[in-house]
């Protein structure tokens, strides 16, 4: 299992994850993402790390 | 934004025998001669009998997070090493770091250049805020032969840029913000730690660990340093055996009988009275700011006051910090004028634990514990619209 990690010094709300993962990455009232405890689907989750416009997700292992 | 207070309390008291305050009933600073004659020379141990020593007594670091000193010293490379003594003393009510670096600034240096010659470090940096805080430390370099590898630097008091990671990157001439990523300072070969421990280090030199274990508990052997403050008769910087009971320091101070106690500074929690609470590091003592409200106040309205300082304090990089702790000061606003406190709690979460720092967690702790221990003055704003009485200030927020 891995999960997803933020760093919150780049995140800027673009919601792109949220769109990509919709059932792991919620977004709040600002866009910021609300993340799940585990990734069920782990290429997905490559992907969103992957086009994250501002480098800010991150896959580690569990 | 600098943390500076209209008011600062400068008296000093001890409770039981004082070590880092020794001498501060007599002199209004100790120069050179004066600490010899009190502390007598300072031993230089080698780097296998420090770490020793500062296991034996259990040493931790006092500027709140409280981790090992062993620890961090065992991390350190030989030979190529810095010694960050950190003095930026963020927490606006604290005063205890400047209070050592104005009039016992010898001790301090000591504590750094032992653990600084036992790694064989290359530089020591004192990085201070408070500008005669500054001024004692150059004097007291001045008086010593042994400080060649000593540096002043003057860093900006911003709560945030006071972090270990926060104030390296600052030094090293980045924006005094804690990085993104996880920064281990020991990986950069720096051992920064806060002045009181360095003082601590000075005297546990001397004691030795049988002699240093004579004050404080078991697990947390010696003294330790407190700013107590608000509505107390003799407010000031304040030494304490560790395990020494709330109830004691409050009655020496003077308290007005409380309706809440703040341990810890702001990040720490809101508290009622317990007496018999033994003050200890590990119960979050925080930087050892204790801060007393008395029934004369708004608590209430003080929470919220503070609560929008925090939420200055936010560096604005990290969203969630950024966006929420605004909403969560307006939700307490809220809460004094009357509202219930479901959008606090929300906010709260949202907050908590999502920045790159412990901004957000600190201030979520301390805004929700204020909420704790003050239900029924919220149900009293909300039914009665307010409790008729004025926020006087005795939680501090800097001007």
């Amino acid at each position: 299992m891995s999960r997803l990690e933020i760093d919150w010094t780049r995140c800027d709300g673009h919601g792109l994850c949220a769109e990509l993962l919709p059932r792991q990455i919620a977004r709040d009232e600002w866009g910021f993402p609300i993340l799940a405890r585990t990734v069920d689907d782990t290429r997905a989750a490559r992907r969103a790390v992957a086009l994250c416009p501002a480098l800010a997700l991150r896959l580690r292992p569990a | 934004m600098t943390a500076t207070l209209a008011s600062v309390p400068t008296g000093t008291w001890t409770i039981g025998a004082p070590r880092l305050l020794a001498g501060l009933d007599r002199y209004a600073a100790i120069d050179h001669a004066a600490h010899l004659a009190l502390h007598g020379p300072l031993p230089y141990p080698d780097r296998l009998r420090l770490t020793a020593l500062l296991e034996d007594i259990a040493l931790t670091g006092r500027g709140g997070a409280g981790f090992p000193f062993a620890a961090k010293l065992r991390a350190m490379p030989q030979g190529h090493g810095v010694v960050i003594v950190n003095g930026s003393e963020s927490e606006p009510a604290s005063f205890k770091d400047r209070t050592l670096l104005r009039r016992a600034p010898h001790l301090v240096l000591d504590g750094a250049l032992a653990v600084a010659a036992a790694i064989g470090a290359r530089q020591v940096t004192v990085a201070v805020h408070d500008q005669s805080a500054a001024v004692a430390v150059h004097r007291a370099i001045g008086e010593r032969r042994d400080c060649g590898l000593v540096r002043v630097e003057q860093v900006h008091g911003t709560f945030v840029g006071g972090e270990a990671r926060a104030l390296w990157r600052g030094l090293h001439g980045g924006a005094a913000v804690p990085p993104g990523r996880r920064v281990h300072l020991t990986q950069h070969d720096t051992l920064l730690s806060n002045v009181e421990t360095f003082a601590h280090i000075a005297v546990a030199l001397r004691l030795g660990p049988r002699r240093f274990r004579e004050s404080g508990t078991h697990a947390e052997p010696g003294t330790t340093l407190l700013t107590v403050g608000g509505a107390v008769e003799r407010p000031g910087v304040v030494e304490v055996p560790l395990g020494t009971p709330l109830g004691i320091v409050l009655s020496a101070a003077g308290a007005a009988p409380p309706q809440a106690v703040v341990i810890g500074g702001y990040h720490g929690t809101w508290q009622r009275l317990r007496p018999d609470l033994q003050l200890s590091h590990a119960t979050g003592l925080g930087a050892g700011v204790i801060s007393v409200l008395d029934s004369s106040t708004c608590a209430l309205g003080e929470l919220a006051r503070v609560a929008a300082w925090l939420a200055a304090q936010s560096t604005r990089r990290c969203g969630p910090c950024r966006f929420g702790l605004p909403a969560l000061a307006r939700d307490v606003a809220g809460i004094a004028a009357g509202n219930d406190e479901a959008a606090a709690f929300h906010h709260a979460q949202l907050v908590n634990g999502r920045g790159a720092c412990h901004h957000p967690d600190g201030a979520v702790r301390f805004v929700m514990s204020g909420l704790h221990v003050l239900r029924e003055e919220t149900v009293r704003h909300r039914t009665a619209g307010g409790c008729g009485r004025p926020v006087r200030g005795q939680l501090a927020v800097p001007v």
